[in-house]
């Protein structure tokens, strides 16, 4: 496995895994990239090229975690990135699956038991991951952006790690999901619309536990760290 | 467990021309990098067998090191010149030489391989469920608490609790609504059994 690095020829990078064209995107860089380089790119969108490739490179290797450089970066830097894969899995990664689950359900018969818990499961994973963005983009960013914003906090104010614990695990439902279609399905769905549903499904839940990571290990730690350093202010 | 392969060296050469003759012979995943800051980045690691091949004289960030030996298996394999003849050194687990055979570095891999597996915790075996923790299935599917099942089952709550875990370790389903499919799937229980609209 590779680490980009910023000389790398931005072709290159979507050659070596296609999957990284919708986290690419996120940055609002799209293909076309003729001969030029991560860092002519970066610059052209402004776009910081050190934390393009830190998130690059998490996604790419799924061993690989730069805290510290990510660490460095502003979390409004961060939040932006992360509201923008909010968007991406609410418009456009959910109504995929979903669209692929009605293929499925077309496509076989009335009486099919199976298939229905199935569906009626993966409308309530998706209810359980809806509340859980909510409530990260109505109440979680915009509290970790007002902190940065007024380096102060509020007396009786909900620190981020209770903010954290107030929402689910999301994995939880979508490995489950994944396990009962491939232990437990039996004959008499179309193969062709079986597959691709599980390999979105595949897919959703690679992006979501990298997004997870970047939240938990970074996003959070960081805000720790700001609210810890504020605390003392607080009681003078 | 997952294997794990670093080379890190300076020289371009060594690295691609190591690189290789792991992939050739191992169909190894290998990561190469150039600076040895690098591996900090895959200091969270954990439960793999990790196996890093770094130049002779150089050693892995005290931090790092210390944080993947907690959480994996890893074995330092120090890399020396050919001029050198020492042999292994004090702070690496293995010694190769860059003259070394194709043969000698496929037997040290092996080496590590076997002292890997000695170590290896047994894996819970994955046979199928028992007729107890079928019935315990029926009952979550049920929606009932895990005192009710107690009770309706006649074993105290911390058998339950031992069935509850027996059968996500066994199934790898955890969540409720999750095993309430199962259920159905498995001709368990009946869809009319269960309202499929209130999954939990
Ligand atoms: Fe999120
Ligand atoms: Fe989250």
């Amino acid at each position: 496995m590779k680490i980009f690095k910023k000389e790398d020829k931005m072709s290159s990078l979507v050659s070596a895994n296609s999957n990284l064209l919708p986290v690419i995107n996120r940055f609002g860089i799209q293909l076309g990239f003729k001969e030029k380089t991560i860092q002519d790119i970066c610059k052209e969108k402004e776009v910081n090229p050190d934390f393009f490739l830190a998130i690059v490179n998490t996604y790419t290797d799924e061993n690989y975690f730069p805290e510290e450089e990510l660490l460095s970066f502003s979390p409004l830097l961060l939040i932006d990135y992360l509201k923008n894969t909010h968007n991406y899995y609410i418009g456009y990664a959910l109504p995929k699956i979903e669209r692929l689950l009605e293929n499925i359900m077309a496509n076989c018969g009335e009486n099919y038991p199976s298939l229905k818990m199935i569906s009626s499961f993966y409308q309530k994973y998706k209810t359980e991951l809806l509340l859980h963005l909510k409530h990260e983009d109505e109440k979680e960013f915009p509290y970790i952006v007002e902190l940065y914003k007024t380096r102060k906090l509020r007396p009786g104010q909900k620190s981020i790690t209770e903010y954290e614990n107030e929402h689910t695990d999301v994995e939880e439902k979508l490995s489950d999901l994944k396990n009962l279609l491939i232990k437990y399905v039996e004959p008499g769905y179309n193969h062709n619309d079986m597959n691709e549903f599980l390999q979105a499904l595949f897919q959703f839940e690679k992006d979501l536990y990298d997004h997870a990571r970047i939240e938990d290990a970074i996003l959070i730690k960081q805000v720790s760290m700001l609210e810890n350093e504020l605390k003392p202010n607080e009681v003078r | 467990m997952e294997e794990n392969v670093f080379i890190i060296h300076p020289s371009e050469i060594i690295r691609k021309g190591l690189a290789w003759i792991l992939q050739e012979y191992f169909k190894m995943e290998i990561t190469q990098l150039s600076a040895i800051s690098d591996v900090n980045s895959f200091a969270a690691i954990s439960n793999n067998l990790i196996i890093t091949i770094i130049q002779k004289g150089a050693s892995l960030p005290a931090e790092t090191e210390e944080r993947l030996r907690k959480n994996n298996q890893l074995f330092v394999v120090s890399l020396s010149a050919s001029t050198d003849k020492e042999g292994l050194v004090e702070g690496y687990d293995y010694d190769l030489n860059v003259l070394a055979s194709n043969l000698e570095i496929q037997k040290l891999i092996q080496v590590i391989r076997k002292s890997a597996s000695k170590s290896k915790p047994i894996m819970a075996d994955n046979g199928d469920l028992t007729q107890r923790e079928k019935d315990v299935i029926r009952q979550i599917a049920l929606g009932l608490s895990n005192k009710e099942m107690a009770d309706k089952l006649n074993i105290s709550i911390h058998t339950v609790i031992s069935h509850r875990k027996n059968i996500t370790e066994k199934l790898n389903i955890k969540s409720i609504s999750g095993l309430t499919v199962y259920a159905i799937m498995n001709n368990l229980l009946d869809i009319s059994d269960i309202n499929p609209e209130e999954l939990i």
